[in-house]
This record gives structure tokens, sequence and C-alpha cells, in this order.
């Protein structure tokens, strides 16, 4: 846990908003897919803290990019540069590294792609990020993912940019471009994006990780609040619950539970 | 500097301040911050005769002063409890005092599960704390907690299955919550502990559905303390037995407030989550809070209310 100045809040388009602090407790350890658990204020009704995927970790900074969904949000994205923040992190278990042989595909819905940006300094081999919205204006971070280097490809659901589809309708074009390459794939966006790309990825025998969560409250794996289903390996075709915020959140495609 | 250490008569505790069932996981995941040996009692999530899922998500929803919960008892259960290292022998390395929450379906259920902790592993826990009050699983819960019969089946089993330290957490979802404390005082119980949640329902206007899966969950945080008072100081007028307050804690002067109505020793829930060292600002503040009024003991404190 440590006391964190905000060096930048600023709003990126819309309701997203990007937060910068000065973290050098917790930059350093930062990897992708990991989250922070963020003290917002001490009002009655944003008392509990909030969980933000880590964007960005270098330098001693840190880098969180957030849409205005709610209380918490809005409380956060009032707060002026050089407001001290208390921050536990970094949390839970992020994406693994990925392997040399490999290249990354960060399949993403809005601003999950927040969660995977990390593992463009990660790769060996470049990237692609498939990255699904509702429309033009929810898409975000498509410039930086470009600028280190992946290839991005986008799918909305109104057709305002790429395709007009899911993100998973991105995949026929992915594998025939990517025909004969080793891929490995990291996900992170709404739950229903999430266990469609599970069922396809198993469909084509892909494999990856996902970032699987749900509604928290310590973040630290006391209070059991933000569950999600696992498989039972030791009983198999049944689940489990698992701590989204310890055991997880970013959870192996074998682990992923699909209903 | 006061003397901290607390006396309930079968136990001892070294400060009067631990932690609330439900709100710290099995201890370990806050040792991640602090020495955890420094609380008076770490008091670990609710333990069965085997595995329990809990309840569908979402289970937690924040609301104005506190947050309604309805994990419902998720848990590994007995056996790997006592021989995980996740779990009490992990705890035990930390040197804690550890106090076991225990539930079941069933009165049996229940003994059965004092006993097994009292056979395998006596020596490693301080006391344990009987929880007849989860709003949130109707059998081994709310039921046993609010009907004075169930209640006193449930105490006894437990009473007659070990002899450890009992602490018996009571309802607050009752009439008379004096009651069921004289019914664990009859039955055996050592102490008892009060608050746990109030029974609480949130509504999504939007959707108009309710926030909880479960439809309701157990209200705490800030917004309960001045219930838990009330009932801390109720409780205090009709039995002996010490009392362990809680309900709302989020600094020292709310756990004083506790000791004055009654309690002996306090517990902090919620407020772990908001902030992790909050247990041990409880502490500093009670020392302070005694040598400030010239208190040699905390236990000056208990129930000296003036009026």
């Amino acid at each position: 846990m440590a006391t964190c100045k905000i060096i930048s809040n600023s709003r990126m388009h819309g309701d997203y908003f990007r937060a910068v602090f000065d973290a050098p407790e917790i930059a350093p350890t930062s990897n992708p897919g990991q989250f922070v658990h963020i003290r917002i204020d001490n009002r009655l009704d944003t008392m509990l803290r909030r969980p933000f995927s880590i964007h960005n970790a270098e330098n001693g900074r840190l880098t969180i990019v957030y849409k205005v969904v709610g209380k918490g949000t809005s409380a956060l994205a009032g707060l002026p540069e050089g407001t001290l923040c208390d921050i536990i992190g970094p949390c839970g278990k992020g994406f693994s590294r990925p392997a040399d042989d490999v290249i990354p595909v960060a399949v993403c819905g809005g601003y999950g792609a927040a969660a995977t940006f990390m593992l463009t300094r990660q790769s060996k081999n470049g990237g692609v990020l498939l990255l699904g919205a509702r429309s033009e204006k929810d898409l975000l971070l498509t410039g930086e993912y470009a600028q280190a280097g992946f290839q991005v490809k986008i799918a909305t659901d109104d057709g305002s940019a790429g395709i007009k589809g899911r993100v998973t309708d991105l995949f026929p074009e992915l594998l025939e471009e990517y025909k004969g390459k080793k891929l490995f794939f990291y996900g992170c966006g709404p739950h229903p994006m999430l266990m469609a790309l599970a069922r396809l990825l198993r469909e084509k025998a892909l494999d990856g990780e996902l970032s699987v969560d749900h509604i928290m409250c310590c973040g630290v794996g006391a209070c059991f609040g933000c569950v999600v289903k696992v498989n039972d390996h030791a009983h198999p075709g049944e689940w489990m619950y698992a701590r989204s915020c310890a055991d997880g959140p970013v959870f192996k495609l074998a682990d992923i539970y699909t209903e | 500097m006061a003397e901290l250490k607390v006396d309930f008569g079968k136990f001892q505790l070294k400060n009067p301040v631990m932690t609330a069932s439900g709100t710290f996981g099995y201890g370990l995941e806050y040792s991640q911050f602090y020495d955890i040996s420094r609380l008076g009692a770490v008091v670990v999530k609710g333990i069965r005769s085997v595995p329990s899922d809990g309840n569908p998500t979402p289970r937690v929803a924040e609301v104005t002063g506190g947050m309604l919960n309805a994990i419902g008892l998720q848990g590994p259960g007995v056996e790997k409890f006592l021989h995980d290292e996740h779990y009490l022998p992990g705890v035990k390395k930390t040197g804690a005092a550890v106090i076991v929450n225990i539930w079941g379906k069933t009165a049996e259920e229940y003994a059965e599960v004092a006993a097994r902790l009292e056979a395998e592993a006596k020596a490693d826990i301080t006391a344990l704390e009987i929880n007849i009050s989860c709003p949130n699983v109707k059998a081994g819960g709310a039921a046993f907690g609010t009907d004075p019969k169930l209640a006193e089946q449930v105490i006894s089993a437990v009473r007659n299955a070990t002899t450890l330290p009992l602490i018996t957490k009571l309802s607050p979802n009752v009439t008379s919550i004096a009651e069921f404390a004289r019914i664990a005082e009859a039955c055996g119980s050592d102490a008892v502990s009060l608050i746990n949640t109030l029974s609480a329902m949130v509504i999504d206007i939007e959707t108009r559905r309710t926030k909880l899966a479960n439809r309701t969950g157990g209200l705490s945080g800030p917004a309960v303390k001045p219930v838990a008072i009330r009932m801390v100081n109720e409780v205090y007028k009709a039995v002996k037995l010490p009392i362990i307050g809680m309900g709302g804690i989020c600094n020292g002067a709310d756990a004083v407030e506790f000791m004055i109505a009654g309690a002996t020793a306090v517990a902090v829930g919620t407020a772990n989550f908001v902030d992790p060292f909050a247990p041990l600002a409880v502490i500093d503040f009670i020392n302070d809070y005694c040598d400030r009024h010239g208190m040699k003991s905390v236990s000056e404190l208990t129930g000296s209310l003036l009026n």
C-alpha cells in the first residue's frame, strides 16, 4: 500500500480518462493484467476501493485508463493533479510473459485494451490487437498499440470503424494472415465477450489467458465477493468459485468455465 | 502505556482488537500488509464440515455508509482448513491468536466441526465462534440465530462437543437480542459477539432488479454502528458474559464507544476493506485514549457508560 500523487488525470475523449500516478513503490513490480486498488475519497457513498487494470508502469509511474461509469469513477475523474491517493498494488495474478516463439494477440473489448498494453513491451515478435467496441467513439489506445509495434484490427457493433461485428468476427482474417505462425491469446473485456472468446479458442484449438473479474470489494482475497466460475479440475465438467482478485483476474484458458 | 490485555475468563487476548469473521479471509490475506500477530486475535471466515460454494454473484453492493454482502459462507471445509498451508497451519506460523468461526446446516454438524477442531488443533485455537447469525444462508445462519429453540440446540450441541472456549455470534435481526444472549449464557457459551450484519436489500432502479443475486444481503459498515452500540449495551445489561462488540467500527473512537457501551473487546470488519491497517490504528487509539483518561487498564473502559 502506498500514497501516490496524481501527476495527471485528464479526459482522453468521451467518458474515457487517463490518470498517471507517481508510484515508485508499485510501478517497478507491476505486470500486464495486474490491477491497483484505489481509495478514491472519504465520502460515505464511495467508501470502498475501486480496482483498475494497470495500463502502464514505467519510470516509477503508473497509468490507468478508465471510463466514468458510476459514483466512484466520476469522483476519480474530479481529482486534480497533485491529489494524494491511497493505492494497494500491484494486485492479483497478471498475464504470463509471451514466450519467445509466439506472437501475442490481445483480444479486447472497449477499455479492456488497457490491461494488455504492457504485453507490447514484453513481446519479442510484435503482436496483434483485436479490439471490439460499440462504436468508433469507444475505441481507445489504438495509436499507442500501433506505435508499440502491434498490428491493430478493429470491430465495432455499428460498423463506424473496422468491420461491423464482434471482436471474435476478426478471427477468420487473423488466422488466415498468420497461418503457420504460433499465436497466443490474451483476453480482456466484458464477460459475454470473454466467454465467446474462450469458446472460440477451444473450438480452434488455440491457447491463451483471459482476465475475468467481478465486482470487487477487498481486492486482496479476503472477502470472497468477486468470485468467478472456473473449471474444477478435480471434478471434470464441474465448476468452482475462484477469487478474481487473488486467484485471478487472469486465468489460463484451461481454467475458464463456459456455461 | 495502558495495560491492553483483556480477560475472557477462559482465554486472554493481548489487546482488545480483533477482526470480524468474513472480512479478514483466513488471516494470511492481510499478513502482506503487517504482522497480524499484533492483533488481539484473528477471527477467520466460517468453517463447516465440508467445502461450500457460497451464493451466486453479484455478492456485494456498496451503499451509503457501508455495503451489503451475500457471500453465503463460501469455504474450504474443516479438513482443508486444518491441513492446508493457506489456512490454519499458515496462520499459526504468523504467531497470531486464532478464533475459528464455525457453522453447519444442522446442530450435529456444528458439533462435528467443533469436535474435529478440538481433536486436531486444540493448541492452535484460542476459541470457537459459533455463527448462528449469517443472514445469507438459511440453514446454518438466520434460522438458528433467530429462533430461540434452535439457537439453544446449536449452542448446547457445540458446548457438549468441545472444551474450547465458545463465543456465540448473535444476529441483530431479532426483536430482542438480549434474549439470545441469555440463551447463549444458559447454554454454556463463554462470550457473545455482536452484531452480525443487518438483513437488507438494495435495488437497481434502472433494471428494477436487486443488486445482489441472493436478493437480500447483510448490511455492514459505519451505517450500522448506532444500532450495534445500542444492542451491545442491551446485552451488557442482560448477561454477565463478556462481549465482543462490532458493527461499523472504522477507527479507534468507534471502538472506544463500543467498549463504553459494554464490550470487553471489539472487532474491525468492513473497515479492513477500506484501510487494511485500520485494526492497528484502533489499537493505538485505544492505548492513547486510556492514557489520556488516566486509565491503567483497557478493562476500565468496559461498561463505563455514565448514564
